[in-house]
């Protein structure tokens, strides 16, 4: 995996740079993406999203409808949230802005990926696909590995990558509309535990330097503070815009200075 | 809004009404944020301030959403103790330290570990 990122950044750089793609490398940049996936990031996915098909099925709708939810929302938490609601009798207006406030997390979560991935040249839809796949997982190694790689290469690489994980996840929650009643409630548990035991190692796995961990030991602290202070339909939006903006004056301060620091060597 | 129910319309609707709600209740709610961050995010460069915030905005509210799940767990995790739970984070991060950082097999010993946890506690 480091070996590929290499040789092909290393391609690159021959070519001195934004040279779009012919359509081969194109499609070979895109399998590259998804054979990437296969591995963790897949077999997560499929933990996570397993339970979704057996909610579904409990409140009497059909395979597609839990297959659809996947392939459409590709948003675990938000599929529990609308088939959970659903069977406790919610009122749908209800469930959409609950859906709608839980789902926010996926504009920052967007914003930033779109810039790795952006050029003057690049369509709209493009982007507009490539957003489509941005989950939990997917932008947790998107944000990791794209860096690493090519400017022309990061939208076919993210996007097989992310295809792929869809995939996987959207194929999981049919399966599990076959399992449900089949799983002891420890297994259940397990099967839960998985998103934040992902997010967890991967965090730990990714940083870099201590500003990467400060956004989210922020958020752990705030977030028990903010349901307690704010109630538990905007805590999460109140932890993250905090901690998050707590974390960013931390993180510059620490840049400001190293690049003063490389500036005053580079001088003597 | 109270005259109006958006359930009334599943007569019309029929078999295609699981559809209907996963669409306008599910999709468009969470879809919204993704087309929004594209028309913001296309005019942002990587290097600039505002591109570091949301950055960690964004890292910020994915920890809340799995801090969340984690601390008030619901349905089946609340059946387990706090204290598993994060006994089995702390598991799978010490198993994928020491494997090179294995995050395949933090995540493995993680997942035993919360069955174990479920089975003892």
């Amino acid at each position: 995996m480091a070996d590929d990122i290499n040789s092909s950044q290393g391609r690159a750089s021959e070519q001195h740079l934004a040279e779009p793609l012919t359509k081969s490398t194109f499609v070979q940049i895109l399998l590259r993406g998804g054979r990437d996936a296969l591995s963790l990031p897949s077999i997560t996915i499929c933990l996570s999203l397993i339970g979704v098909g057996g909610l579904a099925r409990d409140i009497g709708y059909p395979l597609m409808a839990a297959v659809l939810s996947s392939a459409l929302m590709w948003a675990g938490p938000a599929q529990v949230l609308l088939f959970g609601s659903i069977a406790s009798g919610a009122a749908f207006p209800a469930i959409a802005v609950a859906i709608l406030f839980s789902s926010l997390r996926f504009l920052p979560m967007t914003i930033s990926l779109v810039p790795l991935l952006n050029n003057p040249k690049r369509p709209l839809w493009h982007l507009l696909l490539a957003a489509h796949l941005v989950s939990i997982t997917n932008w947790v190694e998107g944000m990791r590995r794209l860096p690493d790689i090519p400017a022309e290469e990061r939208f076919p690489y993210f996007c097989g990558f992310g295809t792929m994980v869809l995939l996987a996840g959207t194929l999981a929650s049919g399966v599990g509309f076959f399992l449900i009643g089949a799983f002891p409630p420890a297994l259940a548990a397990a099967l839960l535990f998985t998103t934040p035991l992902f997010f967890s190692l991967n965090i730990i796995a990714a940083v870099k330097a201590w500003p990467d961990l400060m956004p989210v030991v922020f958020a752990i602290i705030l977030t028990p503070i903010a349901t307690w202070l704010v109630g538990k339909d905007y805590d999460l939006v109140a932890a993250g815009l905090v901690g998050g903006t707590a974390a960013y004056l931390i993180e510059r301060s620490y840049r400001k200075r190293r690049s003063k620091r490389a500036q005053a060597e580079l001088g003597s | 809004m109270e005259s109006f129910s958006f359930a009334a319309l599943q007569p019309i609707t029929g078999a295609f009404w699981p559809y209907l709600v996963v669409i306008v209740i599910g999709f468009f709610p969470t879809e919204i944020w993704r087309t929004l961050g594209v028309l913001i995010g296309k005019g942002l460069n990587e290097d600039s301030e505002v591109f570091h915030w949301v950055r960690m905005i964004a890292a910020g509210l994915v920890t809340a959403v799995v801090a969340k799940l984690l601390l008030s767990a619901n349905g089946a995790l609340a059946t387990l103790p706090l204290w598993g739970r994060l006994a089995a984070i702390v598991i799978g991060v010490v198993v994928m330290l020491l494997t090179k950082r294995s995050i395949l097999l933090g995540l493995f010993a993680g997942e035993v570990a919360i069955l174990v946890i479920g089975a003892i506690a």
